[in-house]
């Protein structure tokens, strides 16, 4: 890197001066135009579409009109804030701006509403489109995902996830409609509303408010505080299940029924498989009254050998003991025929977005209603097929739960100050909360996917903060000399690649993936 | 790797000292032909973030001897300088951590790389004329700065309401709420800024490694970083941090303590880096680089009480107070639409 250099390669963010003379008799500043600083107005974009709507606002499809681009708008709302903008805003932007990787949407940029001059109710994020999502995707009829196709995706869920967390943030809202995937077979990222930086000791109190409920891990239902990157990797773990199984494995209506659920699964926590469980704070009013072992290699026992010992790793009830999203990269699983395929091979689907598809669906729920009423007793329809070469019968129906609540009843936990941004404006669970829920509607749990709605775009409710780590909580690796907190400290750079080091030379297996060195500690033990 | 290579940091906000010194002069410039059209150059922050320039002004009703007198672009520098270390202030005074006072005091460079120090100013302040506007905390930049801390609190995850913050200026505080959404407009939402003094801590960190450090060697370098620490903080009121990426600053400044401690040999200590790095650069460019920082901040100023008293004079008569009619005619418009926000408000006693 270029230590003179820098400063001819830094652009200037601005040559003009604003055409402020031009307006000012008007006694307002326009913010139509374009000035040299701040954002453009949102008028530079045609809205075409709404696709999704929910507690956060709008999110519509859009086309620039200079470039006729597609894109999505997300409208961040402005309103009965008393802490001004956002904070969960704040920290996607902050959280999108930092991360550029294929597997995470870009946030291209922010753009403002001009209507009467008034910025509340108009600032919208722009972020590349994408056609889909992957719980609408698996949620169309008869759609069938090949054993190929469901390694691609997840190895690219994967991959996405190794950079979040090699980068130091928790995405804590990873579930299928939060998984955005184009025409090109590329999965992304999305909904960093609830995300946050973390540092690597784990010693700032987060809140266990968060992951909707149905992908949330036993660590965060059983009130735990400090946590890591592992929760993340137990909502891959579900979505995985999911994708092999056909429907979610774990749709629990409140905090209980989902641990009890989970332990049903996975076997009741003690001290033998989850050393010091019993100290997290809510152990005692959940631990289960009877023994209950541990049935996932029975349950699943029709899935490839592979899928199950990464299914079983991921599905670990000890975060310290769960799989990290590099080590999941490296199971066999994506390295034995059938080898994940390129996702250019995949089919192109038709645009799946809830708003787009809503109307069709209610129709069908509709229809569905009818025949129901009509012939009682036929047995509800599964939620999708399971993939395409599995052999063996899926498993017996799971309930197809209702809502799931991101909060629901739990009891809420005061982890900071008195005060925090934004209000708490969680659900109190229970279905019908949200008016225009997940994409993920529709088919057979027309609830699913509660808080999620407009696909990945979206912003959850925000939930009490706890007090950040007082120093590098947002990650500010030290710069050094080259700049960057990864290499300025002159003990080599980072080997992790961003290009995704899991394609199809199979040679550099692994090796790749040395993303922990000691230059990032630097920047976060603090 | 997201860091600082890849940062909007260094994408957006690394300047030449020549784009520096045009943007300043554009910002002084706007400020000064506003002045000349309008009367007045204060920009009105309401209460929805929006903001409003002056009603034009006659010429002729103009009075030509309180015809107002811009500030030239050393004297705007003087104003910034002189909030940016009242920043640091109230950054003490809330015992933030270090970090937030970095990041807001970043915020405020690069909040007025985007405006003149004449051009802000809040609607609704209340003018107390028994004090002078330097120390009323009532003013445009005070607010701008406080606004700055607010936003640093909250991109660093160091949550204090906006009502605990605007206790220091005893005004409604909404006031920085309304300020919020300009500053981060005005910082083009680029929320993420690289101070030196992490760097400090990581060049140290390096060090240990690099003299193979004993036990009472160790103390040596504690002293080094604490004394660069401070040279540091010298550095972050001029305006390298808008010319020199972070890693440099904190070069400079370890420089500048080794020369006091004498802990090791510093040129060795900088081949290395750039050897490890397997840098393009070479030592000599380095070193030009940390000059360069050196002689910013020797030439450092800052401004004594008279000047703040004359600028501030200049200021208040930029931002129209010295204009009684046209004050009042905006007092009436405001007691209108704004009663309630502030019903202590008794007009603008500076007129």
């Amino acid at each position: 890197m270029q230590l003179g250099i820098l400063r001819t390669s830094a652009s200037v963010s601005c040559s003009n001066p604003p055409p402020l003379m031009a307006i000012a008799g008007a006694g307002q500043l326009n913010l139509n135009e374009s000035p040299c600083w701040g954002s453009r107005s949102v008028d530079c974009f045609e809205k075409l579409e709404q696709i999704g709507e929910g507690t956060y606002g709008q999110v519509y499809m859009a086309r620039e009109i200079k470039t006729g681009e597609i894109v999505a708008l997300k409208k961040i709302r402005m309103d009965n804030e008393r802490e001004g903008f956002p904070i969960t805003a704040i920290r996607e932007i902050k959280i999108l701006k930092k991360l550029h990787h294929e597997n995470v949407i870009k946030l291209k940029e922010i753009v403002t509403s001009p209507d009467g001059n008034k910025y509340k109710g108009g600032i919208y994020m722009v972020f590349e489109y994408m056609d889909h999502d992957l719980t609408g995707l698996a949620d169309r009829p008869g759609m069938r995902f090949s054993v190929p196709q469901i390694k691609c995706y997840m190895r690219q869920l994967l991959t996405g996830l190794h950079y979040c967390h090699v980068n130091q943030v928790l995405h804590r809202d990873i579930k299928g409609s939060n998984l955005l995937i184009d025409n090109e077979g590329n999965l992304k990222l999305a909904d960093f509303g609830l995300a946050r930086s973390f540092s690597n000791d784990h010693n700032a109190n987060l809140t266990n408010r968060v992951i909707t409920l149905w992908y949330r891990p036993p660590e965060l239902l059983l009130g735990a505080t400090k946590y890591g990157p592992a929760v993340d990797m137990w909502s891959v773990g579900c979505i995985f299940a999911e994708l092999l199984h056909g429907k979610p494995i774990f749709p629990g209506k409140d905090e209980p029924e989902q641990l009890n659920k989970i332990f049903e699964l996975c076997g009741a926590p003690d001290e033998v498989n989850w050393p010091g469980v019993s100290k997290i704070p809510w152990y005692n009013n959940f631990k289960p009254t009877r023994p209950m072992k541990r049935r996932l290699r029975e349950v699943f026992r029709h899935f490839d050998r592979h899928a199950l010992e990464l299914l079983e790793r991921m599905l670990t009830l000890d975060p310290s003991q769960r799989i990290c999203a590099k080590d999941a990269l490296d199971a066999e699983y994506f390295w034995t025929d059938p080898l994940p395929c390129d996702p250019k091979s995949l089919p192109k689907y038709e645009s799946s977005h809830e708003f787009q598809t809503k109307k069709k669906r209610q129709q069908q729920r509709q229809h569905e209603e009818n025949a129901k009423r009509q012939k009682l007793q036929h047995p509800q329809p599964h939620a999708r097929l399971p993939p395409i070469q599995q052999s063996g019968q899926a498993h017996a129906q799971m309930r197809p739960g209702p809502n799931p609540p991101l909060h629901g009843s739990q009891p809420p936990v005061a982890t900071g100050p008195g005060h925090h941004y934004g209000k708490p404006r969680g659900p109190a669970g229970g279905p019908g909360r949200y008016p225009a829920n997940g994409t993920s509607g529709g088919y057979n749990h027309p609830n699913r996917g509660g808080q999620g709605g407009g696909g990945g775009y979206s912003s959850g409710p925000y939930p009490p903060q706890g007090r950040g780590p007082p120093y590098g909580s947002s990650g500010m690796p030290g710069a050094g000399p080259r700049g960057g907190g990864g290499s300025g400290y002159g003990v080599g750079a980072p080997n992790y690649s961003q290009g995704g080091p899991y394609g199809s030379s199979g040679a550099g297996r692994g090796s790749n993936m040395m993303g922990g060195n000691r230059n990032q500690q630097y920047g976060w033990q603090q | 790797m997201a860091d600082f290579h890849t940062s909007t940091h260094r994408a957006n906000w690394i300047f030449s000292p020549q784009e520096l010194v045009e943007k300043y002069k554009a910002a002084n410039q706007r400020a000064i032909q506003t002045l000349e059209k309008y009367g007045t150059t204060q920009m009105e922050v309401d209460a929805d973030g929006s903001l409003s320039y002056p009603e034009p002004i006659a010429r002729d009703n103009a009075d030509k001897h309180s015809r107002p007198k811009p500030l030239n672009i050393e004297e705007e520098q003087f104003m910034r300088v002189f909030y940016e270390n009242k920043l640091r202030e109230v950054c003490s005074a809330f015992y933030f951590p270090n970090k937030i006072q970095a990041t807001a005091l970043i915020y405020f460079k690069r909040f007025y790389l985007q405006w003149s120090v004449m051009e802000h100013h809040p609607k609704h302040i209340m003018y107390d004329s028994s004090k002078s506007l330097s120390d009323t905390s009532s003013n445009a930049l005070y607010l701008c700065m406080l606004t700055c801390v607010y936003a640093a609190c909250k991109i660093e995850e160091n949550h204090v309401s906006a009502e605990e913050l605007g206790k220091g200026i005893s005004q409604d505080h909404q006031m920085i709420l309304n300020y919020e959404m300009i500053v981060y407009q005005s910082l083009e939402f680029d929320l993420i800024v690289y101070a030196p003094y992490r760097s400090v801590e990581g060049f140290v960190n390096d060090m240990e490694e690099f003299c193979g450090v004993k036990d009472d060697e160790n103390q040596m370098l504690k002293d080094l970083q604490e004394t660069a620490r401070l040279e540091v903080d010298k550095i972050m009121l001029t305006d390298a941090p808008h010319l020199f990426p972070p890693g440099q600053l904190a070069l400079a400044a370890l420089r500048n303590a080794n020369e006091m401690h004498r802990v090791l040999d510093f040129e060795g200590y900088l081949r290395s880096i750039l050897a490890r790095q397997n840098s393009e650069h070479t030592i000599l460019q380095l070193i030009e680089s940390l000059d360069a920082i050196d002689a910013w901040v020797r030439k450092f100023k800052f401004p004594t009480e008279k000047d703040m008293k004359h600028i501030n004079r200049k200021l208040k008569s930029c931002w129209g107070h010295s204009s009684h009619d046209d004050s009042k005619k905006r007092e009436k418009k405001r007691h209108k639409s704004h009663k309630s926000l502030n019903e202590a408000h008794n007009g603008p006693s500076l007129a």
